[in-house]
């Protein structure tokens, strides 16, 4: 199996995320303990409240001296200007180049990190044109996890050159995409352990979140027999996938809405395979969602792969055969590369 | 009388040089207003075909032409990326300011370039689109302005310098 040596993770958030920052709040995060740094997996920004890290161990506050607290005095106050700053940094100065993103509500940075806006909407006919008077940022960190799928690979291979169609079900922060991102390399580059040729895989990125391309190319290692639609629509990019790059499985994140589950039958039906991620605390949350349930009925999915976050992010729960309903794998196990 | 000969060819030569100078430098400001012009269809094309975020439109632009009005996007670019305190209207407002006086441009041409910065980068595409085709027109009208007074004064300047140089020859004879 081929590993990568994972990026330096401070320099990394220093790189991609803090840079983004207007200068004085990228002083106070920058005099944190590098450890703690390294460890975050969200940054708050609220106007007029307290600059807010969460790691897993819940949230906190940053104080004047870079120092994690849970009291709300001394904190760092993020000013309203600070926050609409950050945004225009984020978008690059060119607000034009991420409009539509912004009007789903959040906007993807280059190394696949997520910042959901709050703000004030503007409208045109029922739909959101824009969102002005930013009130909060939620930047969400992506983290690579090379080898994170290491021990659940053999559930999803089925020989030596074919796999079962996988449904990954987790709540948020429970590493969905990050598992995903590894199943694709893994399946693209093939391993050894399991005697497994590496196939052709198509990426479908609705949200550049999977490879984070930057400039068309990926950022992330999502193997090397893999190509990426980037920022496309599930749904057309899945069909785009199946009529010009011939993949043997297409790989996508978060289905749910309406109109995947036609999209994913197509895919089916044309003998290609599908891997995907779903919202969800278990099997049978997922039942009370109609797309997802068509497809559990229609028994699309031949493997369920079921997180949490019990013992951290990346906590496996069980892993079920989509047929038989029977587990294949019960008990937490921590993933970890 | 060789000396004087030769004197008073060089001031001829001299101020007819500098009349020379001057009606070029008539022709380079219409010239110049239809190169920003041309620039601003590339950033045009850049914004509403590819959303290419400015920092890499002006990259590219001024990658792509070499003239005096490219230093202009050059600049721009650079204080986009160096920078990050600096937004857009204010990177390219500092840019057309560091660079004008390089040009032939006139101030009333500096004008329409500052305020073309003004919602540069801050709206959607229509936005954007919007500001450059006004910039464009205005530029346009500049042009023809600046190509009305080229012909006039281009001649003038050319006589004027020879017709200086053999006046002071003559006063100086």
């Amino acid at each position: 199996m081929t590993e990568d040596k994972p990026r330096d993770k401070k320099s990394t958030l220093e790189k991609e995320i803090l840079r983004y920052f207007p200068q004085t709040i990228r002083d106070v995060l920058l005099k944190a303990d590098p450890a703690v740094l390294s460890d975050i997996e969200e940054i708050r920004l609220r106007a007029g409240k307290p600059v807010t890290l969460l790691n897993s161990d819940g949230d906190w506050f940053v104080n004047k001296e870079g120092k994690l607290t849970c009291r709300k005095e001394n904190a760092y106050i993020a000013d309203p200007m600070e926050i609409t700053r950050t945004l225009e940094l984020m978008s690059e100065k060119s607000v034009y180049a991420y409009q539509d993103e912004v009007r789903n509500g959040f906007i993807t940075l280059r190394g696949g990190h997520r910042v959901g806006i709050a703000g004030r909407v503007v409208l045109e006919n029922g739909m959101v044109k824009n969102i002005k008077d930013i009130s909060g940022l939620n930047i969400r960190i992506s983290r690579e996890v090379p080898g994170c799928s290491g021990d659940i690979i053999r559930y999803i291979i089925r020989n030596s050159s074919d796999i079962y169609n996988t449904l990954i079900i987790s709540p948020p922060q429970c590493g969905k995409t990050t598992l995903l991102r590894d199943i694709a390399r893994i399946i693209s580059d093939g391993t050894d352990r399991y005697n497994f040729k590496g196939v052709k895989v198509g990426v479908v990125d609705e949200r550049s979140e999977i490879a984070a391309c930057f400039k068309g190319v990926p950022q992330n290692n999502v193997g090397i027999r893999t190509d990426v639609l980037d920022g496309c629509p599930k749904t057309v990019g899945m069909d785009m996938m199946l009529r010009s790059m011939s993949p043997r499985v297409i790989i996508t994140d978060e289905i749910g809405n309406q109109g995947d589950r036609d999209a994913i039958l197509r895919v089916v039906n044309a003998g290609v395979k599908i891997i995907a991620t779903a919202h969800g605390y278990g099997i049978s949350d997922l039942k009370t969602r109609r797309e997802v349930l068509n497809l559990m009925e229609d028994k699309i999915f031949e493997r369920y792969i079921v997180l949490s976050n019990a013992k951290g992010p990346g906590t496996l729960e069980e892993v079920v055969d989509g047929l038989t309903m029977r587990q294949l794998v019960a008990g937490r196990q921590r993933l970890t590369g | 009388m060789l000396l004087k000969i030769i004197g008073s060819i060089l001031i001829i030569s001299a101020s007819g040089f500098i009349g020379f100078l001057y009606s070029k430098d008539c022709s380079a400001r219409p010239q110049q207003l239809r190169e920003i012009q041309s620039m601003l269809q590339m950033l045009e094309n850049e914004i509403s075909f590819l959303s290419t975020p400015l920092s890499e439109a002006f990259e590219r632009i001024y990658k792509s032409s070499n003239n005096s009005i490219s230093a202009i996007f050059k600049s721009a670019h650079e204080y986009l990326i160096d920078n990050l305190n600096y937004n857009a209207s204010e990177a390219w407002a500092l840019a057309v300011r560091d660079n004008i006086k390089k040009t032939s441009l006139k101030e009333e041409d500096e004008e329409i370039l500052v305020s073309f910065g003004k919602i540069l980068g801050s709206s959607d595409v229509e936005g954007q689109i919007g500001n450059i085709r006004l910039t464009v027109n205005q530029l346009k009208m500049q042009e023809h302005k600046a190509e009305e007074i080229r012909k006039k004064n281009e001649n003038m300047y050319r006589t004027l310098g020879v017709l200086g140089g053999i006046a002071i020859v003559i006063l100086l004879l």
